[in-house]
């Protein structure tokens, strides 16, 4: 028993020398595209967001949701889905937890 | 490797604060429901305290009237 202890914790450095060899290409890939699409907006760029949103809001009214093809719509949907699951993200951050409030 | 996206400013001023509200209704409403959960907390406790001391007295009892001669 004490032996096969020994063998698991003479084992660990090698297994967090794979670990970080496994996941170093990985994080590379996720930082060059997070660098670029996941940061958040620049104060240059709020003035710009308020502008697209009128835009979106004036092309409502002059009627052109009729003109939008399936596939544009669908894109919409999944892209607003995505906003919205950031919301809950945040919940869990406040909450403190994943699943349900640790009161 | 395919080049990275520009993502338009609209769509990254709303997904960070969706995250930013979202932190703050969870610790909101993590602050509204904590107390209440005390206040359940203390209340069960006490029913529990109650609760036992009637199984004690009904054990008690039940253990004295089944003491009989006859068993």
């Amino acid at each position: 028993m004490a032996q096969a202890a020994q063998k698991l914790v003479a084992k660990v450095p090698k297994l967090v020398g794979a670990a970080v060899t496994y996941t170093k290409p990985r994080l590379a890939t996720f930082w060059y595209y997070a660098r670029v699409e996941l940061v958040p907006p620049t104060p240059s760029e709020i003035p710009k967001a308020i502008d697209s949103a009128s835009g979106l809001i004036k092309s409502y009214q002059a009627g052109r949701l009729g003109q939008t093809t399936v596939k544009d719509a669908l894109r919409n949907g999944l892209v607003a889905t995505e906003v919205l699951m950031w919301f809950y993200i945040g919940e869990c951050i406040g909450k403190g937890g994943i699943v349900g409030y640790n009161v | 490797m395919v080049p990275p996206v520009v993502v338009s400013p609209l769509i990254k001023t709303t997904r960070w604060s969706a995250l930013l509200l979202g932190m703050i209704y969870g610790r909101q409403r993590f602050n509204y429901l904590k107390p209440i959960a005390e206040e359940e907390r203390r209340i069960e406790e006490a029913e529990k305290a109650a609760r036992e001391e009637q199984e004690r007295i009904y054990k008690q009892l039940s253990e004295a009237n089944a003491d009989t001669i006859l068993k």
